[in-house]
């Protein structure tokens, strides 16, 4: 018997039914909790915080409070731990509320929720000891590397725990992959995590838009105008090069060319899905796809970081249109945001406002993830009418771009219109709106991408790559040479010259 | 005209249509498209409304795309129009 929520039927269908939707509710039902604030009430600041420690001032007076503390001032009485257990409960009350509705085993969701939040809790502490996070570098007139009086320091910033979190989670899938694939199935949902990530990240736009309203709208149009470029002219090239060059058939070439041109996983089941193919081709092409998105995300942060430092905004963007799925991108976006703000910082002082790179980065991505639906669309009358011919007898309806549609873009749009809406009809609320939301913003979203590095980690096999033959092949060389190039020359086209704004002393 | 609605679904290497009282399974769509054009021959025209099922398709792959395909058969007084 067909379970009634795993077709679409009309247009509500799914709205408790798929993560997409819930990455909605969870995210807009705590930024509406933040909201509160405005009546004075903080119902979010129970949040727990990690806060910068050094390991020698540590293990000489050990106290929780040097590790971790409550967000909000209202909770600043609260003992760290008691803290620490809240953000634990609350928030794996929701996802296991949403993993009910999903039908997946409740209990055992909870079990790897419970160990990647662990997992993930140990990396963001770790991360955030001075050796690894302090720069070197005079800040309004304070080298606070010097006053730490360090002998040594990575000084990777706030990536510190990106990275760790990243290690973690591989390791976990790498070197524990029976553990992993017992235990940690149910729970290793990065794109739950990071929608929801991404709707808190409506907040920041929000107020970001406040702060430059024209950067921030030209992000919104140059992210939408290199979207044309990621379906005109990268899907016909590797298209091309699987027909020709590989041999592959026509079905396979097409679902390829969405995967590793477009919006990787989600149009490669897209793409399939609108041209009739067989679900065992875009179960092996998106196997492939989130293999690659991870090596990307280790390989190109690092990279634009390392020889591009002086074009941030144009490294946001292009990473925006060559790593595919929305988790590897907004957390590649999110470990470069920090790894440039860190590479500035060394080599010319100043320190740029956070987020305004990752904003470039997911913008970019997001037009992409919305036209996605269109594109299906579009492909699917091609295919019926010209390549299987069959005229009139097989009719596929517009809703199928609504169905198409990520939801979650719907829930980070909401996120910033509410944000700027508040802000700009009662410009007095501003602040406090400000105040409230930002535990919404901050570590409750660090949080979600933290969680997201590790359970994309962990559900990372890198031996799945043994025996992709051709389709691993083709994946690499049309990322190396066609889709990082050309996308990095239309960023550059773009988003040449500028620069974040500067972090508020 | 009368319309069906239809459930879509791949298992063990074959296309099946089952629902309202239809049930048929052929390894190629196509194929499956002609059963059932056989099977609602007797009350044309009729649209079949084919939606996916995704449970059939492995639960990691869910959360990347919550949809698969949906479409209508129609099959016209004279048989198959193709």
């Amino acid at each position: 018997m067909t379970p009634a929520g795993s077709t679409n039927r009309s247009w509500s269908s799914g709205m408790l039914r798929t993560e997409d939707w819930w990455s909605v509710w969870v995210g807009l039902g705590i930024f509406a909790a933040s909201l509160v604030s405005l009546a004075g009430i903080d119902l979010v600041g129970w949040m727990a915080r990690p806060r910068p420690w050094e390991w020698t001032d540590l293990t000489s007076a050990f106290a929780w409070g040097k590790l971790f503390a409550p967000a909000g001032a209202s909770y600043a009485g609260w003992h760290p731990l008691a803290a620490f257990a809240a953000t634990y409960l609350i928030f794996a009350a929701l996802f296991a509320l949403g993993a009910r509705s999903l039908q997946l085993h409740v209990g055992r969701f909870v079990k790897g929720f419970t160990v990647l939040f662990a997992v993930t809790w140990a990396a963001w502490i770790a991360g955030n000891e001075l050796h690894l996070t302090m720069v070197d570098a005079a800040v309004d007139g304070r080298n606070r590397y010097s006053e730490a009086a360090l002998s040594w320091g990575l000084q990777l910033g706030e990536g510190a725990p990106y990275l760790l979190a990243l290690l973690a989670g591989l390791a976990l899938g790498n070197f524990a992959k029976g553990f992993a694939a017992r235990h940690l199935g149910d729970a290793a949902r990065p794109e739950w995590y990071i929608k929801t990530a991404i709707v808190f990240l409506g907040v920041n736009l929000g107020a970001q838009t406040l702060d430059a309203s024209g950067f921030a709208f030209n992000l919104v149009l140059t992210g939408a105008a290199a979207t044309f470029v990621a379906y005109l002219f990268f899907w016909p090239i590797v298209y091309a090069l699987a027909r020709r060059v590989f041999g592959f058939k026509r079905d396979v070439s097409a679902v390829l060319a969405s995967g590793i041109s477009v919006c990787g996983a989600s149009a490669a089941i897209a793409t399939a899905g609108a041209i009739r193919a067989k679900p065992i081709i875009p179960v092996t092409v998106s196997m492939i796809v989130v293999i690659f998105a991870m090596l990307e995300l280790i390989v190109l942060p690092g990279l634009y970081t390392a020889f591009l430092p002086d074009q941030p905004i144009v490294n946001g963007a292009a990473l925006g249109m060559t790593v595919k799925t929305d988790g590897a991108d907004a957390a590649a976006g999110a470990l470069l945001d920090e790894l440039m703000i860190a590479r500035n910082l060394q080599l010319t002082g100043e320190r740029w406002e956070a987020g305004w790179i990752l904003s470039a980065s997911l913008l970019t991505k997001i037009w992409i993830d919305v036209f996605i639906g269109v594109w299906a669309f579009v492909l699917a009358i091609v295919w019926i009418r010209k390549v299987e011919k069959r005229g009139d007898a097989v009719r596929v309806g517009a809703m199928e771009i609504w169905f198409r549609f990520p939801k979650f873009v719907l829930g980070y749009f909401v996120a910033w219109a509410v944000y700027f809406g508040i802000a700009t009809v009662w410009p007095a609320l501003a602040e406090t709106l400000e105040r409230g939301t930002a535990v919404v913003a901050g570590p409750m979203r660090t949080m979600l991408f933290m969680l997201t590095f590790v359970a994309m980690g962990a559900m990372t096999d890198f031996s799945k790559l043994k025996g992709a033959g051709k389709i691993a092949l083709l994946y690499g060389l049309a990322i190396v040479i066609v889709i990082a190039p050309i996308a990095y020359a239309v960023a550059y086209l773009f988003h040449r010259g500028l620069m974040p704004p500067l972090a508020a002393p | 005209m009368t319309a069906r609605q239809l459930v879509l679904s791949f298992e063990h290497g074959r296309w099946r249509a089952c629902g309202d009282g239809v049930d048929v399974s052929h390894s190629e769509l196509r194929g499956l498209e002609a059963l059932l054009e056989a099977e609602l021959s007797g009350e044309v025209p009729v649209d079949a409304h084919l939606a996916f099922d995704m449970s059939g398709l492995p639960r990691w792959l869910h959360q990347y795309h919550g949809h698969y395909c949906n479409y209508t058969l129609h099959v016209a007084r004279r048989g198959p129009r193709a």
